[in-house]
């Protein structure tokens, strides 16, 4: 087997001049973009990505050839002493205020009339909220392996979405999808970074394959994952709301500005996903929202649990926490009064069918973390307070968001999913799906209703490995699909098993196909369509006390309360959401990453130490067998960094606006107040 | 040049080139991949290894730095009775973690407990800082760590008893 290393761009913008590899020793050689045999790049969600870049460079980093040879050290030196000469250009890294060149995607809805609405309201109020870069920290680091298996090119790598890998190797190689098998391999937790880039890797292998004649196998080292790999894209969201006389919400202007970084693979769709959450949980008539994604030379920014709709959650929530205390009201209050209700008009048009869950999120809350009482005590003693050693510097903040599961909004994707099952005739069961199950205990949710469906033991149920030569496209693993959609898939043709199973003979198979009912469209200021299959309602409660002197931010508890539908694994469900309340929480109090930083800042990023972590409480609401499983995995993040925020607001006496906050950026805001 | 040193048990040497991190070592001569080589920097625990009784990350520790002395890797760990402890307390209380970071959280519970039989959770969520990873809950990490203590502690009274 061969190893690859990449040589990689010096430089930001630009283009190259000349790559000067060092004498290769027998047994090594380089891969340029002449050597792939189809196209050179690979396409996500509409954006083309090269696979290696030729002519322009749009990031530091970007790979622009390879290196492959039997040893991983050698290859190392190797291509830190290729030489790539590059004509520079000046690069774009400023995104909050960008020039039209850098608008890769730009959307605008109106709904009513905002000008009127607010040129009549009782009280405006703005705010500006910002979230940083974040490493995902997947469990394992990117890689993929690839090698010749008699007539085909089987593919070896962690993805979410195995289908697109192997397309993306068929364009690649210039040859039919059907002659590439991917062969996924155990899939961490992704926190979504592993839905497009792994394809590009398994690209890098397999034309090296092809090139050696020999089986070839990239693996990033964390550094290079870290400094090059896809992060979370960054967010500026700026927030205008107009409120009524009584304090009702009347009007809201939104603005959102996505930065991407290089070539946008998810633009769209994180734009789409984070304007139709742009009012949040509250039924808001008037409302005028503009979106851009901009496009800066940094590694391209992306998805992090959930593909953007976080990204406008945090920013709404933490807005009406900052409206309800400004008018001298407790958040609690003023979202109870301004919560969408059955029938409430979503942004889409569409009247909402199911009554949301608020109140009932809010009693489990308020009696599970003593919140009505913190509040009122914490707000006294901050409006009380005259230094910062003068009593405890304590906040309590609370949020509430819902999960829309299952949907892509930009319409690039076929929706067009299949789950197949067949029953053997020892009564075992084999599911097939290219669905990546990832550690999140989603198979046993699988297994789960198909053992109850068929009225057989869960030992009996299998989920078969997921080689796109044996299993059927069920799509990629992200916004929670594998429970929304792929659980839904597994219980129809548990169905239609179950119809056919004493009138025809054992083996039984079937197939179920998930089409996306109403796409979204988006035209002239309005957008329409149905697009979410299910939405999983969530609050979470954060209480946190400041340092006085290091002013260093430490919970001391949070709370979460989920409507998540028919929850079919209680202890997994509760124990996924506990783990993403702490990568939240990391999120909010130190992760960030900052692509213009030293190469350096690699050795100072870690996770939250778990000392530092606050006692989790999580509770579910119990709707009843009959509802559905929903996607519920990206509320913790949808939730706890508004009411993390809103908790630092209180206790510190200041109005943060940005995450993370690190207690230098604290003491920077709070200066010597 | 050649390492010789005590590994599971066992007296091997082995030539190991001048660059050569523990880890990377005693995979490429050994074929053990149970310390995985991940961060290179310490930071992800991952490689954590037993040398001479305590807990290091291999991927620290130059190859001729073992010289020696004696490495207990996760293979060599298995094979004890502290990994079986461990193992069915994890189990019982529902641990399940990603699969990459479960040898080295293994190894840094029967570290913990060599040191303190009864843990609290504050000291159990200090020693599992050393292999950080996002599948962490960190409730059942303490439940499984205290419930591996109690399985522990049995099997030594019953030891002692004899």
């Amino acid at each position: 087997m061969v190893q690859i290393a990449t040589v990689r761009s010096p430089v930001a913008r630009g283009s190259v001049r000349s790559i000067r590899f060092p004498k290769l020793p027998t047994g090594y050689r380089s891969i340029l973009p002449a050597d792939i045999p189809g196209r050179n790049s690979i396409v996500s969600f509409g954006a083309e990505v090269p696979i290696l870049a030729q002519d322009r460079i749009s990031y530091q980093g970007e790979p622009v050839a390879l290196i492959a040879g039997p040893d991983i050290l050698v290859l190392e030196e190797l291509a830190a002493s290729t030489k790539v000469v590059c004509d520079e250009e000046e690069p774009f890294f400023s995104w909050e205020s960008f020039s039209s060149d850098q608008v890769v995607a730009k959307r605008v809805a109106v709904v009513g009339d905002p000008d009127l609405a607010f040129s009549i309201a009782a009280s405006v109020h703005e705010g500006v909220y910002t979230s940083d870069a974040i490493e995902h920290h997947y469990s394992e680091p990117q890689g993929a392996a690839a090698a010749y298996d008699y007539d085909k090119i089987a593919v070896w790598c962690a993805t979410q979405w195995p289908y697109h890998a192997r397309d993306s190797v068929a364009l690649a190689l210039g040859c039919r999808a059907e002659e590439v098998s991917v062969r996924p391999t155990r899939l961490g937790i992704h926190l979504d970074g592993k839905l497009w880039y792994p394809s590009l890797l398994a690209c890098h292998a397999a034309v090296a394959a092809v090139a050696c004649g020999r089986p070839a196998k990239i693996i990033l080292t964390r550094e290079e994952d870290f400094r090059y790999a896809p992060k979370r894209a960054r967010s500026s969201v700026d927030v205008r709301t107009g409120l009524g006389k009584g304090g009702e919400l009347s009007a809201m202007d939104v603005r959102i500005a996505i930065n991407v970084g290089a070539y946008g693979p998810l633009a769209e769709e994180i734009l789409s996903q984070a304007i139709l959450a742009c009012t949040g949980a509250y039924a808001c008539p008037n409302l005028r929202v503009e979106g851009y994604v901009v496009s800066t030379n940094t590694p391209p920014m992306g998805a992090f649990a959930g593909l953007g709709a976080s990204h406008s959650l945090f920013a709404v929530e933490a807005q009406t926490n900052r409206v309800a205390s400004a008018i001298g009201e407790d958040p609690a209050d003023w979202k109870s009064r301004n919560v969408l209700r059955k029938g409430s008009r979503l942004l889409t048009g569409e009247a909402l069918r199911e009554d949301v869950p608020y109140d009932a999120i809010l009693d489990r809350l308020v009696a599970a973390s003593d919140y009505r009482r913190k509040y009122a005590c914490y707000e006294l003693v901050r409006k009380r307070r005259s230094g910062r050693t003068d009593g405890p510097l304590r906040g309590i903040g609370l949020a509430f968001a819902n999960q829309g599961a299952g949907a892509f909004l930009s319409g690039d994707l076929s929706n067009s999913y299949t789950v197949e099952a067949t029953l053997d005739k020892d009564l075992s069961l084999r599911i097939f799906t290219s669905a990546a199950g990832g550690a999140g205990g989603v198979r046993e949710v699988w297994r789960g209703i198909a053992a109850e469906m068929l009225g057989i033991g869960l030992d009996k149920v299998r989920i078969a490995t997921p080689d796109t030569d044996q299993v059927p496209d069920s799509g990629p693993s992200t916004l929670s699909r594998n429970v929304s959609i792929v659980a839904r898939l597994v219980e129809r043709a548990c169905l239609a098993i179950q119809k056919r199973r004493f009138r025809e003979p054992l083996p039984l198979t079937a197939r179920s196909v998930h089409r996306s009912p109403r796409p979204t469209s988006w035209e002239g200021g309005q957008v329409s369509g149905s697009p979410f299959q299910s939405a999983a309602w969530g609050g979470a409660v954060l209480e946190l006390e400041l340092d006085p002197w290091t002013l260093e931010p430490k919970p001391l508890g949070v709370w979460l309360c989920v409507d998540g539908g028919r929850i079919v694994a209680p202890r997994r469900a509760a124990s996924a959401l506990r783990s993403g309340a702490v990568d939240a929480l990391g999120a909010c109090l130190k992760e960030r990453f900052d692509p213009q930083a030293s190469p350096l800042a690699y050795f100072r990023h870690g996770l939250i130490p778990l000392e530092d972590l606050p006692p989790i409480s999580v509770e579910f609401l119990e709707p009843g067998r009959r509802v559905q499983a929903k996607g519920i995995g990206e509320l913790p993040f949808d939730t706890l960094p508004a009411a993390f925020l809103s908790a630092l607001s209180q206790a510190a006496d200041h109005p943060f606006s940005s995450l993370p906050a690190p207690p230098s950026k604290i003491v920077g805001a709070l200066g010597g107040k | 040049m050649t390492v010789s040193f005590i590994l599971n048990g066992e007296d091997v040497s082995a030539r190991a080139r001048s660059a050569d991190r523990l880890s990377d070592f005693l995979k490429r001569a050994f074929g053990l991949s149970g310390a995985i080589s991940d961060c290179r920097c310490g930071h992800c625990g991952r490689c954590l290894v037993f040398l001479d009784g305590r807990l290091v990350t291999s991927c620290l520790v130059p190859a001729f730095g073992v010289r020696g002395k004696e490495v207990v890797t996760f293979e060599g760990f298995a094979q004890t009775a502290d990994y079986i402890d461990i193992a069915e307390g994890f189990k019982t209380a529902g641990v399940e973690s990603c699969g990459f970071c479960s040898s080295a959280r293994c190894m840094a519970a029967a570290a913990l407990l060599e040191r303190r039989p009864r843990p609290s959770p504050k000291e159990i969520l200090e020693y599992m800082s050393c292999a950080p990873c996002r599948c962490t809950d960190p409730e059942i990490i303490v439940r499984g760590v205290q419930t591996a203590a109690e399985i522990r502690s049995r099997r030594l009274y019953r030891r002692a008893g004899r």
